[in-house]
């Protein structure tokens, strides 16, 4: 069991690692850049976890620490090919729980170091979760009713006798509002308005100096990690074998990042006004399909 | 990355770690600003040697003076480099932070900045190109290879120094002393 967990979270870590590298390179070519070797978040980690840093006092440790925590539990509900440490329970209710987990923790945590900076970037990011959380709620509320399962290993077991969930028809509004909030709870642009270098000085991480960095360098790996692997097994029908897996959740990733290279940003009402307008007058139509089929 | 540095690697990561994240902070003094741009964006990509610019002091580790320092912005300069996270390095970019380049008689510019802060290196020119950019980032790998690019520990070994011709320069300064005394752990 502790092994599986150590290799859950080493698997997590290097994949999200392996995603934000090559996010980097991709984006560097993109612009005609030659870009920076593959492993470059990883040699910034090594870096900052050798630096001095410095703390704001307990509750700026807590509150990062909270975050990563949060992260590291949503990765034990998240199946990885058919391999699931918490198989039996919990499922897309503890997910719907547990998501606003790093936020907050992040909130905390910034929000105890009283830089002007950090307090717009938690406002944004607490108003970016509470925009993309509502589409996300009637997404999973449509799949729960459909398959008529709370658990993640039940939808993937009836996706491969059914076919993937975004090639039925009654998901298909639900597929497509998932796939118009994905940029926004990875963060990417045209919904990268939490952490805006040239606006806010990168926004809640405005105070991280070292280790602190470090730390929320791992807790956005793992958060890229969790948000590919829940739109791969619950829309991509999940996979057999870890390979596969893997095939599917890059071509998400890379779909992902070819518009955060050529898209410029929202302001922060424009994104909610979207959030709530289109992907989540979508998931609504979803529900109501899927509701109204199930009672006929 | 060559592939003969993997036994570097094994035997100190964190050196080799500080060698290839170097994370400049956005910091413009002067006209030499003017050749970041080109040198971070697609003519000249400095992200390929491990070079970005970061937002924040806190997240830097390499400062560079990019030109003429007027007494107003060696107080901003100052309070920058002490928020930074130590191991730290510092270029002083163009002649102007040498020795005053072309201000030498100005009534509020300063001279010599190694004076007020340590400098780990110095690209001069008035202007240096991009490429004098990577030829000094180049120079300081092997610098922190050596353990040469050591001003961070010499900031902390003379902060006397260092304080008192900050003082000279001020008067009184708003901020209390970051050591309390010379060599402070």
């Amino acid at each position: 069991m502790a092994l599986k967990l150590l290799l859950t979270l080493i698997i997590a870590l290097v994949t999200g690692l392996f995603f934000l590298g090559l996010s980097r390179k991709m984006i560097a070519r993109i612009q005609w850049r030659y870009g920076p070797p593959l492993i470059q978040p990883l040699i910034d980690i090594i870096k900052l976890l050798s630096q001095k840093s410095m703390t704001h006092g307990g509750l700026f440790n807590f509150g990062l620490v909270l975050s990563l925590a949060g992260s590291v539990i949503l990765l034990l509900f998240i199946p990885l090919g058919e391999w699931c440490i918490m198989n039996k329970s919990g499922g897309l209710l503890v997910i719907i729980y547990l998501m606003l987990l790093a936020p907050f923790g992040t909130a905390l945590s910034s929000g105890a170091a009283a830089n002007p900076n950090a307090s717009i970037g938690i406002s944004r990011k607490l108003l970016m979760a509470l925009a993309y959380e509502v589409p996300l709620l009637l997404i999973l509320l449509t799949l729960m009713t459909y398959y008529n399962t709370i658990s993640i290993s039940g939808i993937i077991v009836k996706q491969q006798n059914a076919g993937w969930s975004l090639t039925i028809l009654p998901l298909l509004l639900s597929g497509i509002a998932y796939i118009l909030i994905l940029p926004a709870v990875l963060g990417i642009r045209p919904f990268a308005i939490v952490k805006a270098p040239q606006e806010i000085a990168s926004g809640p991480s405005v105070e991280y100096s070292g280790k602190f960095l470090a730390f929320a360098e791992i807790q956005h790996a793992f958060q890229t990690y969790i948000t590919i692997a829940l739109f791969v097994n619950l829309f991509l029908g999940g996979a057999s074998n870890p390979g596969y897996f893997f095939l599917k959740m890059l071509v998400v990733f890379v779909a992902g990042i070819l518009i955060h290279t050529v898209f410029p940003r929202f302001r922060i009402e424009q994104a909610i006004k979207y959030l709530w307008r289109w992907p989540a007058l979508l998931a609504l139509a979803g529900l109501a399909v899927v509701v109204i089929l199930d009672k006929i | 990355m060559d592939r003969n540095q993997i036994s570097k690697w094994i035997k100190s990561p964190v050196k080799m770690g500080h060698k290839y994240s170097l994370h400049a902070v956005y910091f413009c003094t002067g006209c030499g600003i003017i050749e970041i741009p080109p040198s971070i964006t697609a003519r000249w990509d400095a992200e390929r040697f491990g070079v970005i610019p970061v937002a924040t002091s806190r997240q830097a580790n390499l400062f560079l003076i990019t030109g003429y320092v007027s007494l107003k912005t060696l107080k901003a300069i100052i309070r920058t480099y002490e928020q930074m996270a130590e191991p730290k390095f510092t270029v002083g970019f163009g002649s102007c932070p040498i020795n005053g380049g072309m201000y030498w008689d100005s009534y509020n510019t300063i001279k010599h900045l190694d004076k007020y802060i340590p400098v780990d290196g110095w690209i001069a020119g008035c202007m240096p190109r991009p490429e004098a950019i990577f030829v000094a980032v180049t120079h300081l790998w092997t610098l922190i290879d050596r353990e040469m690019a050591d001003g961070y520990k010499r900031y902390r070994k003379n902060y006397k120094f260092y304080r008192s011709n900050q003082e000279k320069l001020y008067g009184k300064l708003e901020w209390p002393p970051l050591f309390q005394k010379d060599g402070a752990k």
